[in-house]
């Protein structure tokens, strides 16, 4: 599947802001399972320095210092992706969530793809035993990794309420769990917070899904910002497995991957420091247009508004 | 036999006469080995002319020997911050009097097998960081890497700027029952220890000096003269800066880092100090930005970068990890070096070093199993009840170690099986760990000698003539006798560490004259936010100093029968009242309640204890740059003002106070401007000085004469202004308006004027960095220029309500213009979208 993507963030300030600095991710970059073959990225206003580089877990990230004052900040992104189906597979196949456990002990790789580094606590994901002891139900002893961990995510999206009102983007997993509501992020943490209490290997992962069904489909939850999924490491043989706690989905085609790793921080779309002061506004305008297949008629949809007219609060729910 | 030998012996049975008496009680604990006798109680002969010495000059002598040591720290300003202290206050280092004496022998032993695991632990971070081949080939598991909050991720691939990832290693060690001494916990983070550890050696060698110099104590100048030799060499630009950064004044051990900066020649550098452009650093100064190649970090890695690293630090510089990442600083250590101390390193490193090095290790670690792998969790579990059991990657583990490390055999049920549970399902969080009992050292409690555990902390530094261990270290001595490692918390007392040698010490590398540290002048432009603190301590001594002048004047006046007083008294409480200084609610007429509360309220934000409070925060920023007597007054000020009030307090005693406190801070002013070479920081504190006497003399001068005005409330403006005696002296007549505001406001060779004031203001700004002769003046420049011109242009009878109202405004702006060009400005700092808030 083909997807052209584009995205434009504003940010708005009360009162103009002189200095800044900021790392930007958001560019999505070829990866096992999609390629992209063009990519994009302007800001505004003119950085005074600009440096582009990956991250330790592969994600592109710019880092941008401002000396112009400004009063809005604008990252405008585009970038075409393609993404293979998941491989199919039997999630009652595979080793046992004890023995992913030991295997993730014994690993002799350190690489960004290897899942030691996602079995601990990291700065928005602090272990808790009642997210720990309600997981536990899905992972009798010896039942497979990959069954626990989907029959897991079902449990989420059966018993957690879609609320983009109950939560914001600093919510810790632990509140949206009391509440049994709160939005895509919320749920990959609650969902990632399980599996490492018991020890088990989860990253976060932000990415996109399509903005309009396939014909006869329901449009998904998330389509309209940036979304954020859990990946699930189940023993050498099967890998890591998109696990989408928010629409029940085993990740195939309808995602596109933005950004991977240890939980929300280390993916988040900016980071920054500024000087100034004042309410921050931020408006976030996302579209993912599947290309058609090869020699079928082309229909184009127009890209998003340059300026996003629609000026949400400052904090962006992301899925 | 020989006559020399005779002669030795001779001595030895003297000594060990002498040390007899000394010895006779002193009880080494059962099953531990102990430093002072052998396991027959035989004094061990090294520590002979030690004992013998202090027997000769008797249990009075050494006690006053030791309490002048113990006020020479106290006098230094050697302080610890204890965070939990209710005050948040500072305490005084306790110092365990007696050296830990090391001969040479076991010294070089020690030495070798530091410098040993120094480079093992250099591999190990480059093998890490870089090529990953520990890892690959199974020596170091991988998940015991990735779970160390000091694995860096952002640095993984980056060489360290000069190619070492470790310029400074300290290493916590005890000697176990057998003698063999054992590595407790190695440090690669940033050391503390080595600033306390010089200044106990000042302490005791200046207490004992015959005796160090007799006993061959080896210095300890030359280590840190080549620790400063190996970090200059790294200056990339030539300009020769050398910063070390602190978290500041709030941090435990602050006093170290100021006091290492000023020894070693350092600038001292908090985060805000700091900015980084095109991927070099510099150091906002007075003078513009200047560059700085080396940092010596006192931060923790996480917090240096809130960008890259910790979000959530205000500690950092924005962008100093790309900038290390560009080549463009060093730091020491490096960033991410902090992972050798994951307690888990422990059970690795004794088949990595043999493996990196080709050799084993001389000094071992303590026997440490990781619970992350089957076969060595289940070793855990078995022998649970024997082994201490900790943290694998930091020194506390939330929910199940809040307080560190446990041994097994002291947990409740409870508690113990809900350990158990942990490590069958997370056994990579935890350790299990052999227990270690620690040797034991003399205290000096009184003429009496007591065994008490030690952990003795040990420093390396890399030197252009590589590892260099400093011969010495700092030794931390346990009040109670239990000499289990593991209930050894902070506290306890510290002990200097003489290694001594087999003949005289070379007297090249001699520190200079006891109490003199090796006096190096600040390199460099003044960093903005230390100039920032030295002209508002300017302003707050100065406005002290004035509030106790002001009370001075009105306690007693009242008793007096000098007609005017009355008034004057009441104008001049009304000044204090809208300052804060002065309780609102209370008649004018209680002058000496005013006093009282003026000196003791902490409610009253113009009152002393809150303006003390607020010097003595600023001087705490630069006390690198202030002298230790000029700190300890301020804080004698603050101990003072915190006396309690007599219930009925007599006007006497409110002047006898009043007297007292004014005398503390001419000491202040006088330390301060005698100690201080004229530099930028002096400029910047009299800057602070001479606006706020400025404003407050137009003010008084306002406040008291009117159209008309009494000969006693000119005297009271004279008393205030200090100036009763120049008047006297110059005029043979009782006081009048135009004479005595001359000399109040005009007259430029009465330090107390407010033209004086003026010139001196226009003066320091002449000789400021920002200021260039040939470029158009600055706003601060011309307001000086304009308040000058109008000392000038009137008479003193011509300064009425409008225009003093005038010369303060001025004065008020003059002091923000110097704010706006060489402070740092403190607008909030906020992180867009507060992701997390």
């Amino acid at each position: 599947m083909k997807y052209d993507i584009h995205q434009t963030t504003a940010y708005l300030y009360a009162s103009p802001v002189p200095v800044a600095r900021h790392i930007v991710r958001m560019v999505p970059v070829s990866r096992p399972g999609q390629r992209v073959t063009d990519s994009h990225i302007s800001v505004d206003p003119e950085p005074a320095e600009w440096v582009q580089t990956r991250d330790f877990f592969g994600n592109q990230v710019a880092h941008i210092r401002l000396e112009t004052a400004h009063t809005r900040f604008t990252v405008r992104t585009s970038a075409r992706v393609e993404v293979d189906p998941s491989p199919e597979c039997d999630p009652a196949s595979g080793p046992s969530w004890e023995e992913v456990r030991e295997a993730v002990g014994d690993s002799e790789d350190l690489s960004p793809l290897s899942p030691v580094h996602h079995i601990y606590p990291s700065p928005a994901v602090a272990l808790k035993t009642p997210i720990t002891d309600w997981t536990r139900k899905s992972f009798p002893a010896g039942r497979p990794m990959l069954a626990a961990s989907i029959e897991l995510m079902r449990r989420i999206y059966a018993d957690f309420a879609y609320d983009s009102r109950a939560t914001d983007v600093s919510t810790p997993a632990i509140e949206a769990f009391e509440m049994r509501r709160g939005v895509c992020q919320d749920f990959a943490h609650i969902m990632i917070t399980g599996l490492r209490g018991l020890g088990l290997p989860a990253a976060y992962v932000s990415g996109f899904l399509r903005t309009e069904p396939p014909p006869g489909k329901e449009r998904l939850q998330g389509a309209d910002a940036t979304h954020a999924w859990v990946s699930v490491w189940c023993g050498e043989q099967i890998g890591w497995v998109g696990l989408d706690p928010t629409n029940a989905l085993v990740v195939s085609t309808d995602h596109v991957v933005l950004a991977v790793g240890r939980d929300y921080t280390d993916v988040a779309p900016i980071g920054g420091v500024l000087v100034g002061s004042g309410r921050q506004k931020l408006s976030v305008a996302v579209d993912v247009i599947p290309m058609p297949e090869e020699g079928a008629p082309a229909k184009l949809r127009p890209a998003p508004a340059d300026e996003a007219d629609a000026v949400d609060d400052a904090t962006e729910n992301p899925g | 036999m020989a006559g020399g030998s005779e002669l030795q012996a001779l001595t030895r049975r003297f000594e060990t006469e002498a040390a007899e008496s000394l010895l006779s009680g002193y009880r080494p604990l059962p099953g531990v080995h102990d430093e002072l006798v052998d396991a027959d109680g035989k004094l061990r002969p090294h520590w002979g002319p030690l004992l013998a010495a202090l027997a000769e000059m008797g249990v009075e002598e050494v006690n006053r020997l030791f309490t002048a040591a113990d006020r020479y720290l106290y006098r230094s300003g050697v302080f610890y911050r204890v965070y939990d202290d209710a005050g948040g206050g500072e305490r005084p280092w306790p110092l365990a009097h007696l050296p830990l004496l090391i001969d040479e022998g076991e010294w070089q032993a020690l030495s070798r097998g530091l410098i040993q695991r120094a480079q093992m632990l250099e591999s190990v971070l480059a093998d890490i960081y870089g090529d990953g081949e520990l890892v690959r080939s199974g020596a170091l598991p991988a998940a015991a890497v990735a779970g160390s909050p000091e694995f860096l991720r952002p640095l993984v691939g980056v060489d360290p700027h000069g190619g070492s990832f470790l310029r400074l290693y300290a290493a916590d060690l005890g000697r176990g029952p057998d003698g063999r001494w054992w590595v407790l916990q190695d440090r690669t983070q940033s050391p503390s220890g080595a600033g306390y550890a010089l200044e106990n050696r000042i302490a005791i060698s200046r207490s004992l000096p015959d005796l160090s110099r007799s006993m061959n104590v080896v210095r300890l100048a030359g280590y840190f003269q080549g620790l400063r030799a190996g970090l200059t060499r790294l200056d990339l630009s030539g300009e020769g800066r050398v910063g070390l950064l602190t978290p500041g004044p709030l941090n435990e051990t602050y006093f170290e880092h100021a006091y290492l900066a000023r020894y070693l020649g350092f600038v001292l550098l908090e985060g805000e100090d700091l900015t980084v452009r095109d991927n070099a650093v510099y150091v906002r100064t007075v003078a513009g930005l200047k560059r700085v190649d080396v940092l010596m970090r006192r931060l923790d890695a996480d917090f240096v970068d809130p960008l890259e690293l910790n979000p959530r630090s205000h500690l950092g510089v924005p962008g100093l990890v790309q900038a290390i990442r560009a080549g463009g600083v060093a730091l020491a250590n490096a960033l991410g070096a902090g992972l050798i101390e994951a307690p888990l390193m422990m059970s690795f490193l004794p088949k990595i070093g043999p493996r990196v090095l080709g050799e084993d290790l001389a000094l071992p670690n303590v026997a440490t199993w990781w619970c992350g792998q089957k076969a060595e969790r289940e070793r855990v579990l078995d022998e649970f009840d024997d082994l201490v059991i900790a943290p694998a990657f930091a020194r506390t583990l939330p929910g199940l170690l809040d307080d560190g490390p446990v041994i097994g055999a002291d947990l409740k049920p409870a508690r113990r099986e809900a350990i158990i549970k942990a490590i069958r399902t997370r056994g990579v969080d935890f350790i299990g760990q052999e227990t270690v009992r620690l040797s034991t050292m003399p205290l000096w409690r009184d003429g009496q000698l007591e065994p008490r555990p030690f952990i003795l902390r040990l420093f390396v530094a890399a030197t252009e003539k590589g590892w260099q261990v400093m011969p010495g270290g700092f030794c931390r001595v346990s009040d109670s006798v239990d000499s289990r490692a593991v209930t050894m918390q902070r506290g306890g007392r510290s002990a200097d560490v003489w290694v001594l040698g087999s003949g005289p010490v070379d007297q090249t590398t001699l520190l200079p004259a006891p109490g003199a540290a090796e006096v190096r002048r600040q390199i460099g432009p003044l960093p903005s936010r230390a100039a920032d603190n030295f002209f508002w301590l300017g302003r707050y001594v100065e406005r002290a100093e004035l509030t106790l002048r002001l009370l001075r004047t009105l306690v007693g006046r009242l008793s007096s029968t000098i007609e005017g007083d009355t008034a004057s008294v009441a104008k001049l409480t009304q000044l204090l009242q809208s300052w804060g200084a002065v309780p609102a609610d209370l008649a004018y007429t209680h002058t000496t309640r005013h006093a009282f509360a003026a000196l003791s309220r902490r409610d009253l934000a113009g009152a002393l204890p809150s303006i003390v409070e607020a010097a003595r925060q600023t001087a705490s920023v630069i006390r690198d740059r202030l002298s230790p007597d000029a700190w300890r007054t301020l804080a004698d000020m603050a101990l003072m003002l915190a006396e309690p009030v007599p219930a009925k307090g007599a006007e006497a005693e409110a002047h006898e106070r009043l007297e007292r406190s004014l005398r503390a801070l001419s000491a202040f002013s006088g330390l301060a401007s005698e100690n201080m070479n004229r530099q930028a920081g002096w400029r910047f504190l009299d800057l602070g000085r001479r606006i706020e006497r400025g404003i407050s003399t137009a003010r008084l001068a306002r406040t008291l004469v009117g159209e008309t005005v009494s000969a006693a409330t000119l005297d009271v403006l004279l008393e205030l202004c200090d100036s009763q005696i120049t008047y006297r002296s110059r005029y043979v007549m009782t006081e009048s308006r135009a004479p005595v505001l001359d000399l109040v406001l005009l007259d430029p060779v009465n330090p107390r004027s407010l033209a004086y004031q003026i010139d001196a203001i226009a003066e320091h700004l002449d000789q400021l960095p920002g200021h260039h002769g040939d470029e158009p003046p600055l706003p601060e420049e011309r307001l000086a220029a304009r308040l000058l011109a109008s000392m000038k242009a009137f008479s003193a009878n011509e300064f009425d309500d409008a225009r003093l109202t005038e010369v303060e405004g001025q004065l008020m702006e003059l002091s923000n213009d110097i704010a706006e060009h060489y402070f740092i400005h403190r607008s909030p700092v906020e992180t867009p979208w507060d992701l997390l808030a």
